[in-house]
């Protein structure tokens, strides 16, 4: 049962090496860290890379929404801004939406003085380096033979213009409406429909696999392969599993018969 | 030299992008070497109205950056290789591009293709500016209703402002029966307060409306409508020809006042 996708990949797959720009919200030893992406990039060619506050604004309250079960009341939250400024509003603004999802702030580390008065006079306490645990992102990647990160599981509807990038595997309970995306260094696993582009295996593992209850992506990547869906949708959805064939193009199978194909691991 | 021509409307909702879509694929239909460019960072269609949604792997903000280089981020059509659309990101917002950067993008285009589109956004502000910044020329998009048109007004003294000078006006929407029954402005009456040249007047059709969701413009279709002559004319007074504008004081010959009539004749 294995099908495959009726396009042919446009001449130039894409290779995804740009470190991820994201707000990211973990809890690591029983407590949150919350990360905000680094503003230095806004300095050399990427500067149009660089997330304006009202950007990261928006990725923060998405991703306190979709994770909001995953946490007790009252957890303290660590806010890593690095060297990102802050003003006293913008701080007032991200403790108030934590107190909201019943989140209490308690320490902010940064690079900046000024981010580190404004902490200060809004009653958190500062330190002035990076924790051990939270290494910036873009100086992990640069590391060969990287672990992947911890799954990303999200409660959300991805709509349109929403971008998730993890470096791990990515796990979705909802859907991904078209104009979305989710770009992971591992599988792509979503609990209902894909509708939108999903790219698994980012930095280049062709093994990574993409799932979905209803997979009927706008295009799907795995690795450097590109696939679109068929011109034509068919007329009954089953849950669905693409990975990337021995012969390099996506394949799509059943999720109830690609259990029992030969793993697709051997392609190598 | 290549002309590097700008749709916009101020208001939004008017018709821009179903404009760019058939204007530019009429002009690809005469073999001329187009681009069209999504301005609308953040709420990007034109890729959807030509049919090319699930083709898009880069975007503008990816060029812009260095991810990747300019050919690499064009969108072939998939009926005319001598079209070529560069998508706006999804994932980010109008302050992710500069004028200059915009400027940058469309004079690269233009030692390349003949005619360059840039579809704007609705509004004035940031991307609108964007839209605007390359233009030579301007098609302002309105409907025969007041809110658009003042709008329309707003926009073509901005345009003026901002050195671009060749400005023609295209009226969209237009019902001719209601025109008659003197219930909607009539072309004159709009071409009266804004006071410049017209190249177009697309009547109100239904087509458009399954045309835009099938992603195929309607100067494709095998059957001719009056949007898409209208549409096919405005390309030909593009061009420099001199051609008469369409009687469309035909109110009774829509398909519902022919099922109306049917019915009305079978029921007495």
């Amino acid at each position: 049962m294995t099908s495959e996708t009726s396009s042919t990949p446009p001449s130039t797959p894409p290779v995804e090496v740009n470190p991820p720009i994201q707000v990211r919200l973990k809890s690591e030893g029983g407590r949150l860290v919350l990360t905000l992406p680094p503003e230095s990039e806004a300095t050399d060619a990427n500067a149009s890379l660089a997330l304006s506050w009202g950007e990261i604004w928006q990725q923060f309250k998405q991703q306190l929404d979709a994770k909001e079960r995953f946490w007790q009341p009252a957890t303290s939250v660590d806010l890593v801004v690095n060297d990102r400024l802050l003003d006293n509003r913008q701080l007032q603004a991200i403790g108030d939406a934590l107190t909201e999802a019943q989140l209490q702030l308690k320490r902010v580390f940064t690079s900046r003085r000024q981010t580190a008065v404004a902490a200060a006079t809004a009653g958190y306490s500062i330190e002035q380096q990076s924790p051990a645990p939270v290494t910036p992102l873009n100086q992990a990647q640069t590391e060969a033979g990287q672990a992947m990160d911890e799954p990303l599981y999200l409660q959300m509807t991805l709509r349109s213009g929403t971008e998730i990038r993890h470096s791990g595997t990515v796990v979705v309970l909802g859907d991904l409406n078209p104009g979305s995306s989710v770009i992971a260094e591992g599988d792509i696993l979503v609990w209902g429909r894909l509708r939108g582009v999903a790219h698994a295996g980012c930095k280049g593992n062709a093994r990574c696999l993409i799932m979905a209850l209803q997979l009927e992506p706008t295009q799907i990547r795995i690795a450097d392969v590109v696939a679109r869906a068929p011109e034509t949708p068919p007329a009954q959805y089953h849950p669905e599993v693409a990975y990337v064939a021995p012969q390099g193009n996506i394949r799509i199978a059943r999720a109830s018969d690609f259990v029992r194909q030969p793993a697709p691991e051997k392609t190598g | 030299m290549a002309r590097i021509i700008v749709i916009t409307s101020g208001k939004g909702g008017v018709g821009k992008t179903t404009c760019t879509a058939n204007i530019g694929m009429a002009l690809a239909k005469r073999r001329r070497k187009v681009a069209v460019i999504d301005a609308d960072f953040g709420l990007r269609n034109l890729d959807l109205l030509l049919g090319l949604e699930n083709r898009v792997v880069y975007t503008a903000v990816e060029v812009l950056s260095g991810q990747c280089r300019l050919e690499q981020a064009l969108v072939k059509d998939k009926r005319f290789n001598n079209l070529v659309l560069l998508p706006a990101a999804q994932n980010r917002t109008k302050d992710a591009v500069t004028p200059d950067q915009m400027r940058q993008l469309v004079n690269a285009l233009a030692r390349v293709y003949e005619y360059i589109l840039i579809d704007c956004p609705a509004g004035i502000e940031m991307g609108f500016q964007n839209a605007i910044a390359a233009a030579k020329e301007a098609l302002i998009v309105t409907t025969p209703e007041i809110a658009a048109v003042r709008d329309a007004d707003r926009v073509i003294g901005l345009l003026e402002a901002n050195n671009v000078k060749r400005i023609h006006l295209i009226v969209n929407r237009l019902k001719p029966a209601m025109v008659a029954a003197n219930d909607m402005m009539s072309v004159e009456d709009v071409q009266e307060i804004l006071a410049v040249p017209l190249i177009g007047v697309v009547p109100d059709d239904e087509r458009v409306i399954v045309s835009t969701n099938k992603g195929e413009p309607l100067v494709l279709s095998e059957t001719p409508s009056m949007a898409g002559t209208a549409f096919d004319n405005i390309i030909r007074r593009l061009e420099g020809e001199k051609v008469p504008f369409q009687a469309l004081s035909v109110p009774d010959d829509n398909f519902f006042s022919r099922l109306r009539k049917m019915l009305s004749k079978k029921v007495i």
